[in-house]
C-alpha cells in the first residue's frame, strides 16, 4: 500500500507544479499590464510601481514563480484589491460555506445513488429500472444553471416555500434549522448531477457483478439473494466507485462557482465569479490553485481507498 | 463449453448502429436535436427581427402576438435572439467539438505507437484533467477574455484528453487480440493494423463520446456565458440568454423559458443519441 | 433408504433459443455412486445439472420431475430451494478463477456458506474451515484461511470451491466440468480427492464433462447426452467395451489417446536433417523484469530447440510451462531477453525490417480462441485474403481464386466466404484461420493451441485436416498444446516444457513410450485415459513421481 502511494505521488505532484505553472502566468499572459488595470488608468507611477512590486511582478519569472509558490505554501496570500481585505480572510470565510454546501450535495448524491443501485438490482423489476433510468438521464440531461432557475421559480417565486437565495443573517452556523431551509434548494441543485452520475455507474456496475460466476457459487451455496448482494456484490463494486466518486467531485467544486452565484450562496464559488468579474487577479489565482490541489489531493485519496478496498492491490500477487 | 453458456465465447457481432439510431430513443434523440438545429440553421428565414434590433414596441413585454417570447430589457425580441442565440452554439457544438476530437484522437494514436510520445502526452492529459471543466474555463478566460473563441478554445482543450484516452487504450487493446496478432505474424505493418483492424472497431465508442462531447458542450458554453466569461454581449448565446432571463425573472418570467428548453433539448438530445448507440455497441 | 438419491423424470427445459435445451431426459443416482453426464456443447448436460439446483439462466423453462430423496424439488419457491442449496445439494463448478469472491477471504466465504444454514459463531466457523480446508488437502489450512484468492493457485482455489460445497456435507455433489480449466496432473489430484470424498461421505456425484478420459477414470455409470437427448446409459466398463449408440462409438473413437504398452509402433517417416532448420532457439530466455519489488521472472529459460522442415514439434506443458511464450517468440511477437531464434538461418533480431518482413511471408500463426481468432467485421473472404492483400500478391482475380482454392483446401463450402465470423461454429471459424494461415504457402507454422477450445469431435476433424495439408504442403509447425493426447497425433517430435525450461524432448514415439524426466513421466501419467482398466480408479498415476 506504502509502495502504491509512493508511485503514485510524484505524478500527482508533478501534474500540480505545471499546473502552478500555468496558473502563475495567468496574471503575466493577461492582455495590458495587471498594475494599470487594476489601478486605473490615471493613477501615478509612484502608485504602479508599489502596485507591481505587491504583485510580485518584479524581478525575473522564475524568481518571481519561486516567491509566488513560497508565499502561498506559507498561507500569505496578500491583499484583494477589488473587494477588499486579506485574501486569507476572505478564504477562511468562504471555505466553512461552501464545504458545508458541497457536503449536503455529496450526500444527497451518495443517499440517492445508494438508494438507486440497490434497488435496481434486489428488486430487479423491469418497470422501477426504466423510472431509474429515465431519472438519471433527466438528472443528466438538465444543466445546473437550468435547475437551478426552474427551482427558483417553481418552489420560491410561484409557490414561495423556500428562499430563494442567500443564508440566515448571522451566516449558516448560527442556526441550523433555519441554514437548512437556505440549503435545501442550492445542495439538490448541486447534487443532483452527481447523484444522476453516480447512480447510474453503480447500477452498472452492480450488475455486472451480478454476472460474475462468484454470485452463482454463492447462490448455489443457498445464501440467499439480497445477502450476497449487500455483503458481496457492493463490496466488489465498491473500489471501482470510489475512483468515479474521485472524479465527480471535480464536478461539484466547478457546479458551486455556478451554484453559488445562482443561489447567492456566500462561499467559495461565489467568490470566484465576483474576483473574475472585478478582474482581481491575484485573488482568481489563489482561488484556482487551491481547486486543482484539492481535486488532485482527493482524486489521489480515492484512487488510494480503491486501492486499499482492493486485496488483489493491497496485498500484491500471488504467496500460494 | 455447454452450449447456452458457450455463447458468452462466440465472436461479437458488428453492431447495428444506424439502426439502433433509427428506433426508440436514438430517434427521439435525434429529433430533439434536429428541431434545435434547423431552427438555428432557419434563423435568418424565421426570425421576425434582427438579433439585435432595438424596437418601438416597448421593453420587458410578456408574450404578445407580435413578440411570442417578450422582449428584453432593451426592447430587442426575444425569439429571434434566441434563433440567433442557437447558431452560437451550433458553431461551438459542430465545429469545436469535432477539432477536440480531431486533435485528441491523433495525439492518442501517435501515444499508442511511440513510447515518449506517451509519456508527454499522458502528462499532458493528466494535466489538462486536473482541472475541473469550470474552472479550466475560468483558468483560460482569464487569460483570454470572454467570447466565443474563448469557450471554443475550452471545449477544445477539454476534449483533448478525453478523446486522447479513448483512442490510446482503444489502440492498446485492439493491437493484444488473437487476429491481429496473426496479421502482424504474416507482415501487417502498425499502419495497416491501425487502418484495417484497430479503426474500424474503434469508430463505435468513438462516436459515442462524440454525442456526450457534444450534449457537455452546449453545457460549458451555457455556463460560461452565464458566469460572464463565455459569449460577449451583444451577441446572443443560450447562455446569455438564460443569464439575462434570470435577471427578469420577476419581471418577465417568459424570457427565460425559450433558451432553456432550448439547452434541455440539445443536452437530453445528444444523451439519448449516445445512449443508443451505446446500447447499440454492447449489442 | 427406501428412495433413490435422485430420479429425474422426463426433465425439459426451454430457451428463447431456437432448439430446446434438454427434451425429456431420464436420470438416476443413488447413493455413493459416480454418474458421469456426458456431451458435447449444446448437449444439455450443464442445463440439466442446474436444473436440480433451480439455477436455470433467466428466461429458461423447465417441466417435468426432478425427485431428490423422494421430494420433488422442481418448481420449488426461491426460499425452499435456498434451504436445500448448499446443504442437500451442492455445486462445483468449472472455472476457479473466478468462482470466488477477490475481495472476502477463504474464511469468510466458508463461514457464509455455513451461515447460510445454521447459526455459527466465529470460533465455531473458523474450525470448520480450517477442517474442511484440510480435508480438501490444502497445507497449511491455518494460515490459508486468511488468505484472498489471488493469493491461491488453481489448483487450491478448486479445492477450497470443493471446501465450500461440502461445508454442510450435502448428500448430491454436482460437478460441472470441474477440472477441465485445470493443469492435467492438478486435474488428477482432484479426480482422486473427489474419490476419496465419495468413499468417505457416501454421497452421490454427478459428474457433467466432455472427456472421455476422466469418466474412465471415476465415473460407475454414464449417460451420454446428445443435443438434449440421453442416447445411452451404461456403466462404465461396458460402455467402452461395447457402445452400443452409434454417437458413443463416434465420440469415443474421437477422442485422441496416448499410446498403450501394446499398440503398434506409428511409422514416423524420418524426416529430412539436411541442411538449415526451418526454427532454431538457441540457449533464448524471455526475462519479465520484476515490478515493485518482485523478483524478475523467467518465462522462457535457456531454451535450446530446433525444427527441421516439414516436421511437426509438439511443445508441449501445463499453464505456467512458457510454451505459448516460445510459440511467441518464433512468431516474432515477443522479443528475447537473452539467446537468440533463428528462422531458415537467419537471426530475427539481427536483420533489418525490411528483411523482417520478407521473412514474415513465410510465417503464419494459427491462434486458440475461436471467439478472436478472426476480425468479426470481415467476411470469411476477407480475413482469408488478408495476407494476400498485405503483400499485394497478385491481382485482384488471382486473389479470389486462391482464396476459393483455400476454402476448398479445408473444406468449407464456397458460399462461406461471404459469412461474418459470429454465422460460423468454432470449428469452422478455426478452419477459416487455417486458410488464411496457409494463404502465403508458409514454411514455418506457429499453431497455439489451436484446437484447445472445441467440441472432441470437432477437433477430431480439424486435428485430422490439418495432418493431412502439412503432409500435403511440408510446412514446419510448431504445435503448441497442454493436451499430450494431440500432441501425440499430430507431431513428429516433442518438447516437454515447465517452467521456462525445456526438461525432454526427442522424437514422439520415443518420449511417449519411455519417457526419462521425472516430470514427463508424472505428465504422461497424469492423463487420464478414455480405458477403465478397473472400477475403483483407472488410467491414473501409478507413477509416484
Amino acid at each position: 500500500m506504502v509502495r502504491y502511494l509512493i508511485r503514485r505521488l510524484p505524478s500527482a505532484l508533478a501534474v500540480l507544479a505545471l499546473a502552478s505553472v500555468l496558473i502563475f502566468l495567468l496574471i503575466r499572459l493577461v492582455p495590458g499590464d495587471p498594475a494599470t488595470t487594476l489601478a486605473g488608468p490615471g493613477a501615478p507611477p509612484q502608485a504602479l510601481a508599489e502596485l507591481r512590486s505587491e504583485l510580485g511582478l518584479e524581478g525575473s519569472l522564475p524568481s518571481q514563480y519561486l516567491s509566488w509558490v513560497g508565499s502561498v505554501v506559507t498561507l500569505d496570500f496578500g491583499r484583494s484589491f477589488v473587494i477588499g481585505g486579506d485574501i486569507g480572510t476572505l478564504i477562511a470565510e468562504g471555505l466553512g460555506n461552501t464545504l458545508v454546501l458541497a457536503g449536503a450535495a455529496l450526500a444527497i448524491a451518495l443517499v440517492l445513488s445508494l438508494l438507486a443501485g440497490l434497488a435496481a438490482v434486489i428488486l430487479d423489476s423491469r418497470w422501477l429500472n426504466a423510472v431509474l433510468a429515465a431519472f438519471s438521464t433527466a438528472g443528466l440531461a438538465l444543466p445546473t444553471f437550468v435547475t437551478g432557475p426552474v427551482l427558483i421559480l417553481v418552489l420560491a417565486v410561484l409557490l414561495p416555500v423556500f428562499p430563494a437565495g442567500g443564508t440566515p443573517p448571522g451566516g449558516p452556523f448560527e442556526e441550523p434549522g433555519a441554514t437548512l431551509e437556505f440549503l435545501i434548494l442550492p445542495a439538490i441543485c448541486l447534487g443532483l448531477p452527481v447523484a444522476a452520475a453516480l447512480s447510474r455507474f453503480l447500477t452498472e456496475s452492480l450488475r455486472t457483478q451480478m454476472r460474475q460466476p462468484y454470485v452463482m457459487t454463492a447462490r448455489a451455496l443457498g445464501i440467499p439473494r439480497r445477502r450476497i448482494v449487500v455483503t458481496q456484490v457492493l463490496r466488489n463494486a465498491l473500489p471501482a466507485a470510489m475512483t468515479a466518486l474521485g472524479i465527480q467531485v471535480g464536478y461539484l467544486l466547478g457546479g458551486a462557482v455556478l451554484v453559488e452565484t445562482i443561489f447567492a450562496w456566500p462561499g467559495l464559488g461565489q467568490l470566484i465569479a465576483k474576483a473574475i468579474g472585478g478582474r482581481d487577479y491575484p485573488l482568481v489565482q489563489v482561488l484556482l490553485l487551491l481547486s486543482v490541489v484539492v481535486f488532485v489531493a482527493i482524486q489521489l485519496a480515492t484512487d488510494l481507498i480503491h486501492a486499499y478496498l482492493d486485496p488483489r492491490v493491497r496485498l500484491g500477487g500471488r504467496s500460494g | 463449453m455447454s452450449g447456452a453458456l458457450a455463447a458468452a465465447a462466440a465472436p461479437r457481432r458488428p453492431s447495428q448502429a444506424r439502426a439502433a439510431l433509427l428506433r426508440g430513443q436514438g430517434l427521439v434523440g435525434l429529433v430533439l436535436v434536429g428541431i434545435v438545429v434547423l431552427a438555428g440553421l432557419l434563423a435568418p428565414v424565421l426570425a421576425p427581427y434582427g438579433p439585435n434590433e432595438q424596437l418601438a414596441d416597448g421593453n420587458l413585454l410578456e408574450s404578445t402576438a407580435g413578440h411570442l417570447l417578450g422582449t428584453d430589457e432593451v426592447s430587442r425580441d426575444v425569439l429571434s435572439r434566441l434563433l440567433y442565440g442557437i447558431r452560437v452554439d451550433l458553431l461551438v457544438i459542430f465545429i469545436a467539438v469535432p477539432i477536440g476530437a480531431a486533435i485528441g484522437s491523433l495525439v492518442g494514436l501517435l501515444a499508442s505507437t511511440w513510447g515518449f510520445a506517451d509519456v508527454i502526452a499522458q502528462r499532458t492529459f493528466d494535466l489538462i484533467l486536473a482541472f475541473p471543466a469550470l474552472i479550466l474555463a475560468i483558468t483560460l478566460a482569464t487569460i483570454m477574455g470572454p467570447g466565443v473563441v474563448t469557450v471554443s478554445v475550452v471545449i477544445i482543450a477539454a476534449e483533448i484528453p478525453i478523446f486522447g484516452r479513448l483512442v490510446r487504450t482503444s489502440v492498446l487493446s485492439v493491437r493484444e487480440l488473437p487476429y491481429v496478432e496473426a496479421s502482424t505474424v504474416v507482415g501487417a505493418s502498425r499502419w495497416w493494423v491501425l487502418r484495417r483492424h484497430v479503426l474500424p472497431n474503434s469508430l463505435e465508442s468513438l462516436t459515442v463520446q462524440l454525442a456526450v462531447s457534444m450534449s457537455v458542450a452546449v453545457f460549458v458554453e451555457g455556463a460560461m456565458s452565464f458566469l460572464g466569461i463565455g459569449v460577449r454581449p451583444p451577441t446572443p448565446s443560450l447562455g446569455t440568454l438564460i443569464n439575462d432571463g434570470m435577471r427578469n425573472i420577476y419581471v418577465a418570467k417568459v424570457q427565460v423559458v425559450g433558451p432553456l428548453v432550448a439547452v434541455v433539448m440539445l443536452v437530453l438530445g445528444f444523451l439519448l443519441i449516445s445512449q443508443s448507440l451505446g446500447k447499440a455497441r454492447r449489442g | 433408504m427406501a428412495e433413490r438419491l435422485l430420479e429425474i423424470r422426463d426433465l425439459a427445459i426451454d430457451f428463447a433459443h431456437p432448439r430446446p435445451a434438454v427434451n425429456g431426459i431420464d436420470l438416476d443416482l443413488d447413493r455413493g455412486e459416480i454418474v458421469a453426464l456426458v456431451g458435447e456443447s449444446g448437449s444439455g448436460k450443464s442445463m440439466t445439472a442446474r436444473a436440480i439446483l433451480g439455477l436455470l439462466p433467466e428466461g429458461a423453462r423447465a417441466r417435468g420431475s426432478i425427485r431428490l430423496e423422494g421430494q420433488e424439488v422442481l418448481g420449488l419457491p426461491e426460499t425452499e430451494l435456498d434451504r436445500l442449496r448448499g446443504e442437500r445439494v451442492a455445486m462445483v463448478f468449472q472455472e476457479p478463477q473466478t468462482a470466488l469472491n477477490p475481495v472476502r477471504t477463504v474464511g469468510w466465504q466458508i463461514r457464509e456458506a455455513l451461515r447460510a444454514h445454521r447459526k455459527v459463531s466465529r470460533r465455531e466457523a473458523r474450525a470448520r474451515a480450517i477442517e474442511l480446508l484440510a480435508r480438501v488437502e490444502i497445507p497449511e489450512p491455518e494460515v490459508r484461511v486468511g488468505y484472498y484468492p489471488h493469493q491461491l493457485s488453481g489448483g487450491q482455489k478448486q479445492r477450497v470451491v470443493l471446501a465450500l460445497a461440502l461445508a454442510n456435507d450435502p448428500v448430491l455433489l454436482l460437478a460441472d466440468e470441474p477440472t477441465t480449466a485445470l493443469d492435467v496432473t492438478v486435474q488428477a489430484e482432484i479426480l482422486e480427492l473427489l474419490r476419496g470424498l465419495r468413499d468417505e461421505t457416501g454421497a452421490g456425484i454427478l459428474l457433467v464433462t466432455h472427456n472421455m478420459g476422466v469418466v474412465a477414470a471415476v465415473a460407475d455409470r454414464v449417460v451420454v447426452l446428445k443435443t438434449g437427448d440421453v442416447v445411452e446409459t451404461a456403466a462404465t466398463g461396458a460402455l467402452f467395451a461395447a457402445p452400443a449408440h452409434a454417437y458413443t462409438r463416434q465420440l469415443l473413437s474421437a477422442v485422441p489417446r496416448l499410446p498403450e504398452p501394446g499398440d503398434p509402433v506409428r511409422l514416423v517417416e524420418p524426416v529430412a536433417t539436411v541442411g538449415e532448420p526451418t526454427l532454431r532457439y538457441e540457449d533464448a530466455s524471455v526475462v519479465y523484469p520484476g515490478r515493485h519489488g518482485q523478483a524478475a521472472f523467467a518465462a522462457v529459460d535457456s531454451v535450446t530447440l530446433a525444427l527441421a522442415p516439414a516436421e511437426v514439434l509438439g511443445l508441449v506443458g501445463e499453464s505456467g510451462s512458457g510454451k505459448t511464450t516460445l510459440g511467441r517468440v518464433a512468431a516474432g511477437l515477443v522479443p528475447l531477453s537473452t539467446g537468440s531464434v533463428w528462422i531458415e538461418g537467419e537471426d530475427l533480431a539481427a536483420i533489418g525490417r525490411a528483411r523482417l518482413r520478407e521473412i514474415r511471408r513465410d510465417l503464419a500463426f494459427v491462434p486458440q480462441d475461436p471467439a478472436a481468432s478472426l476480425d468479426p467485421r470481415m467476411t470469411v473472404a476477407e480475413s482469408i485474403a488478408e495476407p494476400l492483400d498485405i503483400h499485394s500478391v497478385g491481382d485482384r482475380a488471382a486473389r479470389r481464386a486462391r482464396v476459393a482454392e483455400l476454402l476448398e483446401a479445408v473444406r468449407l463450402a464456397a458460399e462461406h466466404g461471404s459469412r461474418l465470423p459470429h454465422e460460423l461454429s468454432g470449428g469452422q471459424r478455426q478452419r477459416v484461420a487455417l486458410a488464411r494461415a496457409l494463404a502465403l504457402r508458409p514454411r514455418l507454422v506457429i499453431a497455439d493451441e489451436p484446437t484447445s477450445a472445441l467440441d472432441v469431435s470437432v477437433q477430431a476433424e480439424v486435428l485430422a485436416l490439418f495432418a493431412e495439408l502439412q503432409r500435403e504442403l511440408g510446412f514446419a509447425c510448431l504445435f503448441i498444446s497442454h493436451d499430450l493426447a494431440v500432441i501425440y497425433e499430430v507431431a513428429d517430435r516433442v518438447a516437454v516444457m515447465r517452467r521456462g525450461s525445456v526438461v525432454e524432448s526427442g522424437p514422439i514415439e520415443q518420449v511417449f513410450a519411455n519417457p526419462t524426466h521425472p516430470y514427463s513421466r508424472a505428465l504422461i501419467a497424469a492423463v487420464p485415459e478414455p480405458v477403465p482398466s478397473s472400477p475403483a480408479g483407472a488410467g491414473l498415476g501409478e507413477m509416484a513421481s
